[in-house]
Formats: C-alpha cells, sequence, structure tokens
C-alpha cells in the first residue's frame, strides 16, 4: 500500500527554490501532501513501499504527519527533514 | 602521507570524476541535475570537455526515481557513448534498501563498465533506513567485478570502512592499484576536517590511490585538499547542488571546470581519459 500522502504532480506549490518552483516537470514526480514538496528519488521507494521498505515505518515524515487533522485525523505539525548536503 | 605529497610535488596528473546524476535527490533539488540518459550523455560530453576523465553514473526512471535495471544503466551508457567517446564509464553499485541481487545489476551492460563503485560498509540514511553493505555483499560485487574485468572503486564513508579495506584485501586479490574514494560530510560519513583527511590519507593500505570526495559546500575545500596531497577527486551535482552558498550550480561541468582551474593553478594537470586508465590499471 502506497503512503496516503504521496501523490505524482508535475508542478509543486511547496516551500522549494525559486528555480523547482518556476518549473513543471515532464513527467508526474513524487510529491509528498504532508511536507508540501517533491520527494528525493531515494524517498519515493519509501512511499511505494517498494523493495522490503514501508512508509509506515522507514518514513519520519508520515509518522510524523500519520494522525494530522489536515488528513482527517488527530496530529499535530511535523517539518520535512530531508537530508541537508550542506550541514 | 610523504609519498602522496610526493605526487602533488612531481605534480602527476588529476582524475576528476564527476558524479552526475546519484539517487538519491534529483531535479527537485537542483533543476540542472540530469536525470535522463540523453541528458545524461550530453553532461558527460561537457564535463569530458572541463576536464573530467571518468563519469560516476546511475539510473533513474523517466520520472527520476532510482533504477538499479541493467536495462536503463545500458540506456545511460549508449547515450553516454554517443556523446562522450573516451570518457572512463563507472557505474554505481550503491542502492539503500535495494535486494542485493539488484545490485548487480549495473554489472551487466554490453559492453560492462570500466570500473564500478563498491560501498565499504553500512550507512545510515535518513531516520530509519540502514544501507547495509555486508561484507557478504561486497565479497559477491567483487566476484563479479573480476570476472567482467571492472575495476573496482572502494566507497570509504568513514574511518572504520577503512578497516574494511583491509579487511577485503586480507580476503580476496585486488588488482593494482587499489583505488578508494575518501568521503567527507555529515551523518555516518567522516567528519569534515581537514585532521580526519590527513589521517584517512595515512591509513590507506601502502600503494593505494585515493579520490577525495566532500558534500555539499565540503567539496571545494576536500577537492583542493585532495589536489595537494597527491590525490585524486569526485565533484558533481551527485554530491553538491550548489555552486556557492545559497547559489545553485547551473552545470555538473561549472563544478568540473572550477576543479580543473584550481588543479591547474596549483600545478597538476588534469588526467586525460587515456592518461585515467593508466593510472588506474584498466
Amino acid at each position: 500500500m502506497v503512503c496516503p500522502f504521496l501523490e505524482y504532480r508535475r508542478e509543486s506549490i511547496g516551500p522549494e527554490s525559486e528555480a523547482v518552483r518556476e518549473r513543471a516537470f515532464d513527467e508526474p514526480r513524487a510529491y509528498c501532501t504532508a511536507a508540501d514538496r517533491f520527494v528525493q528519488a531515494m524517498r519515493a521507494d519509501i512511499c511505494n513501499d517498494r523493495y522490503e521498505l514501508a512508509h509506515d515505518r522507514d518514513c519520519e515524515i508520515y509518522l510524523e504527519h500519520a494522525g494530522d487533522e489536515r488528513f482527517g485525523s488527530e496530529n499535530g505539525e511535523g517539518t520535512e527533514s530531508e537530508e541537508d548536503p550542506d550541514r | 602521507m610523504t609519498a602522496s605529497y610526493e605526487r602533488y610535488l612531481d605534480g602527476d596528473p588529476l582524475i576528476v570524476t564527476a558524479a552526475l546524476t546519484g539517487g538519491v535527490h534529483g531535479k527537485e533539488a537542483n533543476p540542472n541535475l540530469p536525470e535522463t540518459p540523453e541528458e545524461i550523455g550530453r553532461a558527460a560530453a561537457a564535463v569530458e570537455e572541463a576536464g573530467a576523465s571518468v563519469v560516476h553514473l546511475h539510473a533513474r526512471e523517466p520520472n527520476g526515481e532510482r533504477s538499479f535495471a541493467t536495462e536503463r544503466f545500458q540506456a545511460v551508457d549508449d547515450a553516454v557513448r554517443a556523446h562522450a567517446e573516451s570518457v572512463v564509464i563507472q557505474h554505481s553499485t550503491g542502492g539503500t534498501a535495494a535486494p542485493d541481487a539488484d545490485r548487480h545489476l549495473p554489472l551487466r551492460t554490453d559492453p560492462p563498465p570500466e570500473m564500478a563503485s563498491l560501498d565499504m560498509g553500512p550507512l545510515n540514511r535518513y531516520e530509519h533506513l540502514t544501507s547495509e553493505n555486508t561484507r557478504g555483499l561486497v565479497d559477491s560485487l567483487h566476484e563479479e567485478m573480476v570476472e567482467r574485468g571492472i575495476k573496482p572503486e572502494l566507497e570509504v564513508f568513514n574511518d572504520g570502512h577503512l578497516n574494511e579495506v583491509f579487511g577485503l584485501l586480507e580476503r580476496r586479490d585486488l588488482a593494482d592499484p587499489v583505488y578508494a574514494t575518501l568521503i567527507f560530510g555529515p551523518g555516518t560519513l567522516t567528519r569534515p576536517r581537514p585532521r580526519n583527511f590527513l589521517n584517512a590519507i595515512d591509513n590507506l593500505p601502502e600503494g593505494a590511490l585515493f579520490n577525495t570526495l566532500g558534500f555539499g559546500r565540503h567539496q571545494l575545500p576536500f577537492a583542493t585538499m585532495g589536489i595537494l596531497f597527491g590525490g585524486h577527486v569526485r565533484v558533481g551535482l551527485e554530491d553538491n547542488v550548489y555552486y556557492r552558498k545559497g547559489e545553485l550550480a547551473t552545470s555538473n561541468a561549472q563544478l568540473v571546470e572550477r576543479v580543473a582551474r584550481l588543479a591547474d593553478e596549483l600545478g597538476r594537470p588534469v588526467a586525460t581519459p587515456e592518461q585515467a586508465r593508466e593510472i588506474l590499471g584498466l
């Protein structure tokens, strides 16, 4: 079962860089509606539960937002925590 | 370390590897990052023109997601060869969470890649994933590389992996010269500090050559140290999407041009693909 926060989109409305917001991709890409941004290629495998991965075990974004009221349940806010290569 | 610095003083040619695409982030991080075979092929030609002699390659699906399929690597290689005839092709065999069997698939193109990466041990990803890279997998990948005449590029993510290099040398015969990429950055990687760089090159096996890789903003300073201490360098959008703080790189070639300029100023000419083949014993 894929992550309920996963959508495939060509455009982002999220907090990504201007260079990303300004473009529409040729192919729809994995987009996390909880984090409001496109996800990394490797993270998309988690979203799709590929291999032995499971979004409800392996994705910290899902775990933060699983009960988010925006998505019809009871939890609070969370933030995207993509690995920052610039750390 | 002395022998290494002698290579700098001697002005040994510098092998520049360009990591063009990777398999972690993609165009969502920098729209200039090539993802399709045609984009990667054109990027390979541009980095070769800028001074790279090796291209480190991953394969992707049309939507930018990871692929380990031989067919996808073949499409990338065919595009690279259509645009850059002589550059050395190096495939990644990395793949966090992918089945071990899939990790072998990039070795099976026709012709095989001249080089392939061999991750020397575990590496954490995100909050809940680990790329395990067991010794069993390392050995089986190495065995297939030997069968197919592929030179392994030993990826040393941290100092513990230096022990793993010695362990691999005890378990298996590696063709000379041993070639190891020393990786510096956040998380499980070696902490990016100059002392740790010097320590790492001091702890390599006798006669080993090294490649220097700093993630993110550490790419440029560690490449510079690699040049000065007689190593080789890897740059590219797989490892760093910025040219400088807050400014996305416009291309892989832009990053290669900068390091080639530095090498020239510091007295080390960039190696041609043929010189790289000679240095690495391909």
